[in-house]
């Protein structure tokens, strides 16, 4: 060795423990990463990797209570652009062919630049069967350019029910937020009515297929041969207690009015009908709304959106009476051998009240089939305030029904505690007598006065009002009914005898509504008027059939027309007889829709 | 002495299998990262092509006579240098580097060859007899054999193989017992150039910190002056430098300076290593199961990713068992340095063992993500003819020192 520090072993230990130290690093390092940090990679790697594609379920479809499909799924087309693929001249033709406004394709191209290339981009969904043609035929020169098909709401039964079924549109920024457990941004969601209520049960639950990506997140192939794939189970379909021809019936009826009509199977609460006028075409809303239609909507003064059946809260005039007499009779206040004498009017505290006629010597019977008002008016003097509210409390009003779709007012009851408060202890004593006769401060809606009209024909017993009955299960098809909360007013069922019987004779007597009389089926009703100090009164029929065994009880609003006879009680009839006498007028029109029906997307699962 | 005539005296199986152990690795991690690629197919079988080859003059250079490679020296580290040259006129362009030959098919990178050469010429220089080695002259003659490869591979540009020479030098200097201060003379340029990547305070404050040991060293000064000049040249050269770069080389060395800075650009590669190891777990996700391995989100992972594969579909287990068997060739090696009865030997082993440890290091280092992304295959294990060659013509060097180990008294 020429030279002393040559390979030293000084150096040597040096360069021996640079070289062991090495090594510990190294295993620690991978140590770190591999089992320490294991479960961060092992996640950053799948988010990597394999990509999730989601797999929307089908919508579960609305029967009829006589299992006709009432909301389907039809197919529709939507047209996409694939960026990574398109050739941007075609954006001129292609909106030509949509028929969309220059410009539509790039805002729509901008806004999702975000994602990746190689991922589809929806550029207009429901596009017409022409557009789907031409797509095809030209594909070749349409690079990027294709077409799927995805489902949307259709409505084969000929009805609206535009408020009742309610709409599924994309779900927004807020809705999302609050629900990020399930949806995605694009996801679709129930947003008002029976499809936003019953959300959960129709949505189903999401599937997803896991491809393989490469590092342009294209995908190359299935993974695992899809054994990890998770199929969507299809969304429940739901059974309402609906019935598609008196829901028809109602519809005509309110065809050109303002109103609601609403029909109870009184012995279940199940909702045989439920109209609301105006109202809105759903077929626009099972994609894609046009501007210029929801402009039209909102700017209605009618306001179309507002589901008048449940939040229509007005003074519920003469069918208010019922509930006064019930309280009289249950609480032995007076019994049918009292009267009153109607000479056409009378002073209450220095006010002079009218009635419609002179009726004379009358009790509660006919009282309520002549609906004098005189003898209310006298009545709630001799119940009292306290009474009057507690009765009518009883009855459902001035709370909500919690009718399943929700979405309701809750009307107003007035008690002597706000009287007191609005004008003093000293408050004006004769506004009881406008109460006696259901003007004045005190509102009802029409979902309300169908379930107090249930109480009265069913005796006193109900349910909750619901739209849906329950859910068939996706394999067997069985029903798997909901429970509802059951009403009971408790008041013996001699007490209701006595109204009906009045309520028989406001049709079938020389009574207010003795215009709808029918020999088919027996009906009972009351009419109502409410004032209306802005313009023309609104007419209220409440009304049960057939009259010894009810299976039916109708509510109906006709706004802004006059008298309750004459608008409401006819469309209440005609509910009546789709219901009752379906045969019957099967039979008259032997018309061949229903065949049609069963053409349709979700008619399959009928049977 | 005592001459043992047994085979295993005569060869280091050791060495050997280790070697083959790791290029069957290799050959497991290549099949597996080209098996869905179509870019890479017929890399698995070109790689046993090459890998038979390689051993074919893995054992030409095994018979040779040991003193050969003292004579060879000179006149390779010639020819290497007169191929660098070459290679920059006529070379092929990969990946934006003029680094390589092409004929047949094949790929012949001089720059790898070159490692062994200037190993053997600068091992010739300092095996010198009664050479001073702490003298300014020695030192910069040194100097000069290691960086004139390092010029012409810069122009390629070709920034990872560049530090394997400045490992070389320090290495052998170091080897060959230059005195603290020498090594300080050819360290603190380099650690000045890097520093003064990292901005112009950090330029400053290492500037400093050389002027404090100048001081503290209490030369002459002349020669310290001549350093500190050495030094600041060394800043702005490496700016320089730098600035020659190609854009993606300078991207690299920004993200590891900041490596979130750009995670879907150039520390994508980095942070898909990463994943891909961290993601195989005790035991791996299994041979061809690796998610990150099978959909390639690491391109060209059988070339310097190749440790990925290992550590993403054998886990730990294989890639501490890959680490182990480098780690017992290098003591293999180390050892016969440590015991080589002539300076030129020991020189040559440790010259070696340096081309060897380093690219291991800066591999493995690279994709664990403790040292920047710097383009360097693993040894044995990543694809690539032209290294697997000059590796195993490197063994073969070792091989025969070990084989005549005990002729020279």
């Amino acid at each position: 060795m020429s030279s002393e520090n040559f390979a030293s072993s000084e150096r040597k230990s040096i360069v021996y423990f640079f070289i062991i130290g090495t090594f510990v690093l190294l295993v620690f390092r991978l140590f770190q990463m591999q089992i320490i940090e294991y479960t961060e990679y092992k996640e950053k790697a799948a988010n990597n990797s394999i990509k999730a594609i989601e797999q929307v379920p089908l919508r579960g479809v609305f029967y009829d209570r006589n299992m006709n499909v009432v909301v389907s799924n039809v197919p529709a087309y939507t047209l996409r652009i694939t960026p990574a693929e398109y050739d941007p001249k075609l954006t001129p033709t292609l909106e030509a062919v949509l028929g969309v406004q220059p410009g539509y394709i790039n805002k729509i191209l901008y806004e999702n630049r975000i994602y990746s290339k190689f991922v589809p981009i929806r550029i207009k969904r429901g596009i017409d069967f022409n557009v789907v043609s031409w797509l095809e035929e030209n594909s070749e020169h349409l690079p990027g350019v294709d077409y799927v098909v995805e489902m949307q709401r259709g409505y084969p039964a000929g009805i609206r029910g535009s408020h009742m079924f309610g709409y599924i549109r994309e779900i927004t920024p807020n809705l999302l937020e609050k629900n990020k457990d399930y949806y995605a941004p694009g996801d679709y969601i129930g947003y008002s009515g029976i499809e936003k209520a019953y959300e959960k049960i129709l949505r189903g639950t999401k599937g997803y297929n896991y491809v393989m990506v490469d590092s342009r997140r294209r995908e190359i192939g299935k993974f695992k041969d899809g054994k990890e794939d998770v199929p969507s189970i299809k969304g429940n379909d739901l059974v309402l207690s609906l019935d598609e021809d008196v829901q028809k019936a109602a519809e005509e009826g309110l065809e050109g009015k303002k109103g609601a009509a609403i029909a109870i199977d009184p012995k279940t609460g199940g909702i045989i009908a439920m109209a609301s006028a105006p109202d809105f075409d759903l077929n626009q809303f099972s994609y894609v709304t046009s501007k210029d239609y929801l402009k039209k909507l909102y700017s209605d003064p009618d306001k179309p959106f507002f589901n008048r059946a449940t939040m229509a809260a007005l003074p519920p005039g003469s069918t208010f009476k019922i509930v006064e007499a019930i309280a009289a009779l249950n609480d032995n206040i007076i019994t049918t051998d009292n009267t009153f004498t109607c000479r056409g009017g009378q002073t209450f505290y220095g006010r002079y009240f009218k009635c419609d006629a002179v009726h004379g010597t009358l009790n509660v019977i006919h009282a309520i089939e002549h609906s004098c008002n005189v003898f209310f008016y006298n009545l709630i003097y001799k119940i009292g305030m306290e009474r009057w509210f507690r009765y009518a409390k009883l009855f459902g009003f001035g709370q909500d029904t919690h009718i399943d779709i929700g979405n309701e007012s809750s009307g107003f009851i007035p008690n002597e505690q706000y009287f007191e408060k609005l004008y003093g202890s000293n408050w004006p004593k004769s506004i009881m007598a406008s109460l006696g006769i259901g003007q004045g401060e005190v509102s009802v809606t029409p979902i309300q006065l169908a379930q107090y009209c249930s109480l009265i024909a069913n005796d006193g017993v109900t349910y909750t009002p619901h739209l849906v009955k329950g859910y068939l299960t996706n394999d067997t098809h069985k029903l798997v009914p909901f429970t509802f909360k059951k009403i009971d007013v408790g008041i013996d069922k001699k007490i209701f005898d006595i109204v009906k019987q009045g309520m028989f004779l406001v049709v079938n007597g020389s009574g207010t509504a003795a215009g709808i009389k029918s020999n088919d089926i027996q009906i009972a009703g009351k009419t109502g008027t409410a004032q209306n100090p802005h313009g023309k009164d609104h007419a209220w029929f409440i009304g049960f059939a057939p009259y010894d065994n009810p299976k039916i009880a109708v509510a109906v609003l006709v706004e802004n027309v006059g008298f309750g006879a004459t608008w409401a009680a006819p469309i209440a009839k005609k509910m009546i007889e789709a219901y009752l006498l379906k045969d019957k007028l099967k039979k008259d029109q032997s018309n061949p829709q229903t065949e049609l029906k069963n053409n349709l997307i979700g008619a399959s699962f009928a049977h | 002495m005592r001459i043992d005539y047994k085979i295993n005296d005569k060869f280091d199986f050791g060495i050997f299998f280790t070697s083959l152990i790791l290029c069957g690795i290799g050959l497991v991690a290549i099949y597996s990262s080209t098996l869905n690629n179509p870019h890479a197919a017929g890399n698995f079988q070109k790689q046993v092509i090459w890998g038979i080859g390689a051993y074919i003059i893995f054992f030409a250079v095994y018979s040779l006579p040991t003193n050969i490679f003292k004579s060879i020296s000179i006149p390779s580290y010639i020819i290497s240098i007169l191929l660098l040259m070459a290679v920059l006129a006529v070379g092929k362009r990969v990946n934006g580097a003029k680094s390589w030959f092409g004929f047949a098919g094949l790929g012949f990178q001089p720059s790898e060859l070159a490692n062994i050469t200037t190993v053997m010429a600068m091992s010739v220089f300092l095996s010198r007899k009664n050479i001073d080695i702490n003298s300014f002259k020695n030192i910069l003659i040194a100097l000069a054999i290691g960086l004139i490869p390092v010029v012409f591979i810069l122009l390629e540009p070709n920034l990872g193989s560049t530090f394997i020479y400045f490992a070389i030098i320090i290495a052998l200097l170091y080897w060959r017992g230059i005195s603290l201060f020498g090594l300080f003379v050819v360290l603190s340029p380099g650690i000045v150039a890097i520093a003064s990547l990292f901005g112009f305070s950090y330029f400053i404050i290492f500037l400093a910190l050389v002027l404090i040991s100048l001081i503290l060293f209490k030369q002459d000064l002349f020669f310290s002056g001549s350093i500190f000049a050495i030094n600041i040249a060394a800043g702005f050269f490496t700016e320089y430098v730098f600035k020659a770069l190609k854009p993606h080389q300078q991207l690299r060395i920004l993200s590891f300076i900041n490596p979130s800075s750009d995670p879907l650009g150039a520390g994508y590669n980095a942070i898909q290593a990463k994943i891909g190891i961290g993601s195989g777990g005790l035991l791996g996700k299994g041979f061809l199961s690796g998610s990150q391995t099978q959909l390639q989100f690491i391109p060209e992972q059988w070339t310097d990713f190749i440790f990925c594969v290992i550590g993403e579909e054998f886990g730990f287990i294989g890639s501490v068992i890959t680490i182990i068997l480098f780690f017992y060739m290098f003591y293999r090696i180390f050892k016969l340095a440590s015991f080589a009865k002539d300076e030129f030997s020991s020189l040559l082993l440790i010259g070696i063992l340096t081309v060897l440890f380093m690219h291991f290091l800066i591999n493995v280092g690279m994709v664990v993500g403790i040292l920047p992304v710097i383009g360097l295959p693993l040894p044995f294990v990543s694809y690539g003819g032209s290294a697997l060659v000059v590796n195993l013509i490197m063994l073969g060097i070792v091989a025969n020192i070990y084989r005549t180990r005990k002729n020279y008294i």
